[in-house]
């Protein structure tokens, strides 16, 4: 389990506390509304506002810079996971997420979520690609605001969906190759289930090419049935973290564990059953890696 | 040589950082909300750039009669470090709006 898990899991891992789904069990409504009102109304924003007087325009290039880097580095890992109350929605402080399998997801969906579920189109996708993607599930309070936010309603399909269109609709992302992740906003309230793609989304941009901890990944990892893998090569084109390679010398699959994110997208392309997802606490030298 | 001493040593960024930096451009009187140019309409740079550099965004400080709904936006070249030096977007730029330099 994750430090999040022990910060706010109670026992279990930290998407699988109920406590978590309702606002008011955390702060109150208001605080809440305001919060993620205030965030969402202009979230496209949040790359190019400053951390420490320091624009975050070429993040890349200002964290390579000597003693200066180390700082702005420090400045924006806090203020991801910031638990603070004068947190500020509008550069998302406290807003992040982790990958998961899809049958967590499901059980999420199926149990947890609250009222009302709406399903939304990317933010991510539509700042960073241009593209209107309807594939964002999120629900609880922010449906509500997100309700009333033009460009991410979808006009021409049902915005609010049951229990049971939802978990479909995971189900059918998650098979085309879209990780599903769960996240927190703020912490330790959760509100969203996405389906996201590398490199448009926000918090694995951060992760995949800064090494900023916007994105955890999964409290699974993939093990490879090696006798089983007939070298299809199917699943490397499903995994969006180049995590999976082929190597026609043993024609079978490699995988690389440090990229692995435990997203289990590849297991959809397997016909043999080669690939698993195991808690990544079993597996040892990568138990504690998130 | 240097540069990144006692700066951060992502893996992906440490052989990059051997080269010179990246520098974007986007000339904003071609493009965007004062060259007349929507580019909510236009998206041409996003979608042919790979590593997604480009963020597009409603203007920060402008009066928008709806706050939720904003008309303002422009694009910037956010993450220039992770530029693969492709320039598929100043091909690509209707306007010829884009420089990229290094």
């Amino acid at each position: 389990m994750c430090q999040w898990c022990f910060k706010h899991g109670a026992g279990k891992k930290w998407y699988l506390n109920a406590k978590n789904y309702y606002a008011d069990q955390i702060s109150t409504e208001e605080e809440m509304k305001d919060y993620l009102e205030e965030q969402w109304k202009s979230m496209e924003n949040l790359f190019i506002r400053k951390i420490k007087g320091f624009s975050s325009i070429g993040l890349g290039y200002k964290m390579q810079m000597p003693i200066i880097g180390k700082l702005i580095r420090a400045t924006a890992e806090g203020m991801i996971h910031s638990e603070k109350h004068n947190r500020n929605p509008a550069r998302g402080d406290g807003h992040f997420g982790q990958a998961i399998p899809l049958e967590d997801a499901q059980l999420i969906m199926s149990e947890l979520a609250a009222e009302p579920i709406i399903e939304n189109y990317c933010l991510c996708r539509y700042m960073q690609r241009g593209t209107k993607e309807c594939c964002c599930i999120n629900f609880g309070l922010l449906s509500e605001i997100i309700e009333k936010i033009p460009r991410y309603i979808p006009k021409d399909r049902v915005v609010r969906i049951d229990r049971e269109t939802a978990m479909e609709r995971l189900e059918e992302h998650n098979k085309k190759g879209y990780i599903a992740s769960v996240w927190f906003q703020p912490v330790p309230y959760i509100n969203a289930i996405c389906s996201c793609e590398s490199p448009e989304c926000g918090g694995l941009r951060l992760r995949t090419d800064f090494d900023l901890n916007a994105f955890y990944k999964a409290e699974y990892i993939i093990q490879l049935d090696q006798d089983k893998c007939i070298g299809c090569k199917q699943c490397v084109s499903m995994c969006q973290f180049s995590a999976i390679r082929y190597v026609p010398s043993q024609n079978r699959v490699i995988i690389d564990y440090d990229k692995c994110f435990g997203c289990g997208v590849c297991r959809h392309a397997c016909k043999q059953e080669a690939l698993k997802l195991i808690p990544r606490e079993q597996y040892p030298g990568w138990d504690g890696t998130y | 040589m240097g540069w990144n001493l006692l700066g951060d040593d992502m893996s992906k960024v440490k052989e990059r950082s051997k080269m010179k930096k990246t520098k974007i451009k986007i000339d904003y009187t071609k493009c965007g909300d004062k060259g007349g140019i929507d580019p909510r309409e236009c998206t041409l740079c996003l979608k042919v750039c790979d590593p997604c550099v480009f963020l597009m965004h409603n203007v920060l400080g402008v009066e928008e009669k709806d706050p939720r709904d904003p008309q303002v936006w422009r694009i910037t070249p956010v993450w220039p470090s992770v530029c693969m030096r492709c320039m598929n977007c100043v091909e690509a730029c209707p306007e010829k709006a884009i420089t990229v330099r290094w």
